[in-house]
């Protein structure tokens, strides 16, 4: 294995979105915490507990998923394809670079942009509702399992993805409904049927409750259908890209 | 023990549905020569590079680069391959030297400021070190494309279309290190639409059209071999009939007052027929020859009258 192709791959991933924080970094935090202010200090003060927890503190972990998604999943989709319509996917295919190398060093820069994002929000979280951590193993599991699956997405929406709007339809058209809808803002365990069962077939919420019960120590569905949910989904998922990029899938002409 | 060919070539084909890019290619390439491979657009030199590069999946055949199959290891012959493709790209996220040091990583060697402060000046791009990609000048980018290509230490060399939109004096200085690199041992091949180029440096050429390679052979016996030289004698009044001797050999012009004579592969020699001239007692006043040169050749042989 090419390790020090590797290690460059990942450390110019990680300095790139380092060059355009306002946009990589700052710009999705100031989302979610516009998110706080809405959601939490405005509309949050009039709202009962949820599952034994203010509101504000129970939309922390959803928002935390929310940064950190959907930046590791922007990172890897961005930086491939940027680099096939530029060309320079070139220099990455003729470098003694294999399959194995090129998913490592691209997952890992996401994850970096994926984690920075989510645990900023995190910080930004203790301002309006405080620290709280129940299960450190547990939330450390999730924010790494969920960083790596969408980045190893990001990647197959990069090698896919032909045309910009192409890049775009995974985040707008499955990501964003999914993640809205799969109990940032409140529990599924408190929607009506058949909305409740109906819930039980989005992965966010497995993952979204996973991170909850870690960080604030209860959740509506048990965190271990959310580790194996993201188990499964990293095994297959790295599997598939692994295949794309051996075969070259829309790389190589 | 013999090392092995730097690159070979065996019945190399790639097809793309209907079209046929390379149809059956073989190609031998030894150690520390300059390859010109020539032939119209579209005639399959990028798809060749590109299959041997990792840049096109081919449909059949064989490529073994420094001995090693790339069907059994695709990966280990490339850490001494270069490439300077034919379209200019670069990552407007950094400066050139920071670009230059990412490649250096991407085949496994160690950040080298000496190396890249030397390619950086052998392509006069020292003072653009610390400038960013984006505000580079075409030309810049391109000799940016190149230093990426070189700054390893390839012991083979791709250059596609190399010097295309670059000044005449980059070209010059191009060539010049090109030349350089072959006297330290580094193969290079090289596509280009400047015939001037490879007449310029290659020491084989190889001309291919539709996907076949139609003739590989040195450039000095194939401008020997096919090159042909005009002479032009003028006279300083009109003449009569020409000598017996030139009948069939030589073209008389219209108004009588120079005749053209075609050489090829030495026959019929200028001085056979001057003497000739003067032997006939002739007016002859000017003697003017012109030797063909690699584009004329190329022509003749993309024409059908060349190939083996």
């Amino acid at each position: 294995m090419n390790l020090m192709g590797l290690r460059t791959l990942f450390a110019k991933e990680v300095r790139r979105f380092l060059r355009v924080p306002g946009q990589t970094v700052l710009s999705p935090l100031i989302s979610t915490t516009l998110y706080f202010v809405v959601f939490g200090v405005s509309l949050g003060g009039r709202m009962e507990e949820v599952t034994g927890q203010r509101y504000l503190p129970f939309i922390v972990p959803g928002l935390v998923f929310l940064g950190l998604a959907n930046n590791a999943f922007l990172n890897t989709s961005s930086s491939l394809f940027i680099m096939k319509i530029q060309g320079t996917i070139v220099d990455l295919l003729v470098a003694p670079l294999g399959p194995g190398e090129l998913l490592l060093g691209f997952v890992g820069g996401g994850m970096v942009r994926g984690l920075a994002v989510g645990l900023l929000t995190w910080a930004v979280a203790l301002v309006f509702a405080g620290f709280q951590l129940a299960h450190p193993v547990v939330t450390l599991l999730f924010l790494l399992g969920t960083a790596y699956v969408f980045s190893v997405l990001g990647l197959v929406a990069a090698v896919w993805a032909e045309k910009f709007e192409q890049i775009n339809f995974f985040p707008t058209f499955v990501m964003l409904p999914l993640t809205f809808l799969g109990g940032v803002f409140y529990s599924v365990s408190r929607l009506p049927e058949p909305w409740r069962t109906v819930s039980h077939f989005n992965p966010m919420v497995y993952m979204v409750e996973g991170l909850r019960y870690g960080m604030l120590g209860t959740g509506a569905l048990p965190p271990g259908l959310g580790a194996v949910l993201l188990a499964v989904l990293a095994v297959a998922s790295t599997a598939f890209t692994y295949a794309l990029l051996a075969r070259g899938y829309k790389l190589k002409q | 023990m013999s090392s092995p060919p730097v690159l070979e070539v065996e019945q190399l084909v790639k097809r793309y549905r209907d079209v046929t890019a390379l149809a059956g290619v073989s190609l031998t390439i030894g150690g520390g020569e300059i390859f010109a491979l020539l032939g119209p657009n579209g005639a399959g030199k990028t798809t060749l590079i590109g299959a041997v590069c990792g840049l096109v999946k081919k449909t059949s055949g064989s490529i073994r680069l420094f001995g090693v199959d790339l069907d059994e290891d695709p990966y280990r012959p490339r850490y001494d391959v270069g490439l300077v493709p034919q379209e200019v790209n670069f990552d407007p996220f950094f400066t050139v030297s920071e670009s230059l040091k990412i490649q250096l990583g991407y085949y496994a060697r160690p950040p080298d400021e000496a190396r890249i402060h030397e390619v950086l000046e052998a392509l006069s791009l020292t003072d653009k070190a610390n400038a960013q990609t984006r505000a580079l000048s075409g030309g810049m980018r391109r000799r940016l494309l190149i230093a990426k290509a070189l700054v390893h230490r390839p012991k083979l060399v791709f250059l596609d279309e190399p010097t295309a939109g670059v000044d005449v004096e980059l070209r010059r200085d191009l060539w010049a290190y090109i030349r350089r690199l072959r006297s330290q041992g580094t193969t290079v091949i090289l596509t280009t639409h400047y015939l001037e180029e490879a007449e310029e440096l290659a020491d084989r050429v190889g001309i291919i059209d539709s996907g076949r390679l139609l003739l590989v052979e040195d450039k000095v016996s194939l401008l020997r071999r096919m090159g042909e030289k005009r002479v032009k004698i003028s006279f300083s009044t009109p003449v009569g009939a020409l000598p017996a001797s030139l009948d069939g050999r030589a073209v008389l012009a219209e108004d009588r007052r120079s005749v053209v004579v075609t050489e090829r592969a030495g026959k019929p020699s200028a001085g056979e027929v001057l003497q000739a001239l003067y032997a006939g007692g002739f007016p002859v006043a000017e003697v003017d020859t012109r030797a063909s040169r690699l584009e004329d050749v190329l022509i003749e042989i993309l024409r059908g009258g060349g190939a083996p």
